[in-house]
């Protein structure tokens, strides 16, 4: 066996298991955080790294074909669909949640305008 | 090394990929039942379909069959078109209980 | 000679009685039994404030969780018999499963000369290299035809019991809170922009491809309607109808039943005389093969698109 076939085997399987490694921590990601806002910073690492180092590896592992092109395909459109999901769900949080500013640190923009019309 | 020890190493390869998948949407669904508010189930599912796009994907090329993408790029798109479907439904309905509740108070 | 009895001797006989009640001349119930009128049944007040009663202290007294030993301990083994229902059933439904045939098994029911005739004679009778789609549309070709109808008559029946004139609509839309929705968002709409073009050409390549690789008019017009409802979603309901409304509709699901009509008639008459018909089967492979399925598939997809878009714009406001 040549040596492009022991490359291409070395490089496709670090880049699989670098993109599962990389879901493992987005799970523990959603475990650990409190609040879903938090939660979303974690699901947006699988959602767009994780998977593109999984598909990338396993373009490597198939070599020049028209799956290779797709499977571009494919980390392009979530490239591109995925932070507007996450920012549909964040608004969706914000706009429906009536203790909003418990979790915030300084409060929603209304109360901090509120207290700085009050100081002045 | 042979072709068939190269092919042999492929497919434990992405048995192993799949049954790591598994076990992550597992986890991925007991978050989605805990989750306490509506947006903790969106984002569980949103990755379960992002773990279950990889494994259509590692399924392609497991059984030789390239089309099997074309799959994995229509399910992209669905779900992208479910969480925007879901949030403007929700907060709409949200929004319309919350002013029949503010009226209300004010009535009485 | 014959003796006539007399008019009131008549009028005690039986057979008088009879064919005066057969003529309908006298009613045999009125003036011998008494029907009393109907009135509304009248709800007493106490009734009503007795029952109201009861019904509070059930709340109170069943319903007391801090008190009622029973209904906590209910709770408690509700979510216990849950899951082990859930795992019964799984169970069950597997042990079901194991009982079947190896798939592709010889001595399998379906394994009968009608599978071996469409699987070692497909490509060629139908010039179809995905032997699903060259079965559903060439040899099966009637039973799609009244799948297609069943999705015309679902949309049909949906329009019957939902749809509203335009001109309630419009009203209803201007009463109703607009604020606070998410309406307009500018994210939504960028990347709508980009990403519609896209979804409906991939949609038009998944139909046109039925026969070379699995997808067909189903799918394919699946995801044209997807495209259609995401556009919708992020503009808003009137730039849609400059290119989707009612009328548009009409035409396109009518005309794309009825082709699939005609186009299936010329194709049975002429297979079943085994005449040559005039849509060649082509090189498999290629886009332009396959000969009827080609045309059916883009009917098909239409009618699924319409489908799609039409339950979506229906159960949203009622109106296309």
């Amino acid at each position: 066996m040549s040596i492009i076939e022991h490359i291409r085997l070395l490089t496709g399987g670090v880049f699989l298991l670098g993109g599962l490694v990389l879901f493992a921590l987005e799970l523990y990601g959603i475990y650990h955080m409190k609040y879903v806002l938090n939660r979303m910073h974690a699901a947006a690492i699988g959602d767009t790294l994780g998977i593109s180092f999984c598909l990338i590896g396993l373009m490597i592992f198939s070599g020049w074909n028209w799956t290779t092109l797709k499977m571009a395909l494919v980390v392009l459109f979530l490239w591109w669909s995925s932070p507007v999901s996450s920012h549909l769900i964040s608004r969706l949080e914000v706009e429906t949640n009536p203790e909003l500013s418990k979790h915030l640190k300084k409060g929603t923009l209304e109360e901090i305008t509120e207290s700085k019309e009050e100081q002045s | 090394m042979t072709k068939e020890a190269l092919e042999l190493i492929y497919s434990n390869i992405y048995y192993v990929v799949l049954i790591v998948l598994a076990l992550m949407l597992f986890v991925c669904l007991v978050r989605a039942i805990r989750g306490p508010r509506i947006a903790d189930r969106i984002v569980a599912v949103n990755m379960m379909g992002t773990m279950v796009m990889v494994g259509i994907a590692v399924l392609s090329l497991l059984l030789k069959e390239g089309f099997l993408v074309d799959i994995c790029l229509i399910y992209a798109m669905i779900s992208f078109l479910a969480v925007i479907v879901i949030t403007k439904i929700y907060v709409r309905e949200y929004i319309k209980e919350h002013q029949k509740e503010v009226e209300e108070d004010e009535h009485h | 000679m014959s003796k006539l009895k007399q008019t009131q001797d008549y009028e005690k006989t039986a057979s008088f009685k009879f064919f005066r009640w057969i003529s309908g001349e006298k009613d045999p119930y009125i003036g011998t039994i008494e029907m009393q009128e109907q009135s509304e049944h009248q709800v007493e007040d106490d009734t009503i404030t007795e029952r109201m009663w009861e019904k509070q202290m059930i709340i109170d007294e069943i319903y007391d969780v801090d008190h009622n030993r029973i209904l906590t301990k209910f709770h408690k083994l509700y979510k216990i018999a849950a899951v082990l229902f859930c795992v019964a059933l799984t169970f069950f439904l597997l042990l079901t499963v194991s009982y079947l045939p190896r798939t592709g098994n010889a001595a399998n029911p379906d394994n009968n000369e009608v599978a071996q005739r469409y699987i070692e004679s497909g490509l060629q009778e139908t010039g179809a290299v995905n032997i699903v789609s060259g079965m559903i549309l060439t040899y099966r070709a009637f039973d799609t035809f009244g799948e297609t109808n069943v999705l015309f008559i679902a949309t049909v029946c949906v329009m019957i019991l939902l749809m509203v004139d335009e001109k309630t609509l419009e009203e209803r839309s201007e009463a109703r809170l607009n604020s606070g929705r998410i309406k307009d968002d500018i994210i939504l709409q960028m990347t709508a922009k980009f990403l519609v073009p896209f979804i409906l050409i991939f949609g038009i390549y998944v139909i046109l491809n039925g026969q070379n690789s699995p997808g067909g008019g189903f799918s394919g017009g699946a995801i044209l309607g997807a495209g259609l409802i995401l556009y919708a979603n992020a503009f808003g309901i009137k730039p849609t109808q400059r290119f989707f409304n009612e009328k548009v509709y009409r035409i396109a699901k009518v005309s794309a039943l009825c082709m699939y009509g005609c186009i299936g008639l010329y194709y049975y008459t002429m297979g079943a005389n085994h005449l040559a018909d005039h849509i060649p089967n082509g090189i498999p492979g290629h886009i332009l093969s396959g000969g009827i399925i080609l045309p059916i598939d883009i009917c098909v997809g239409l009618e699924v698109a319409c489908t799609m878009y039409a339950f979506y714009a229906l159960f949203k406001r009622g109106g296309l």
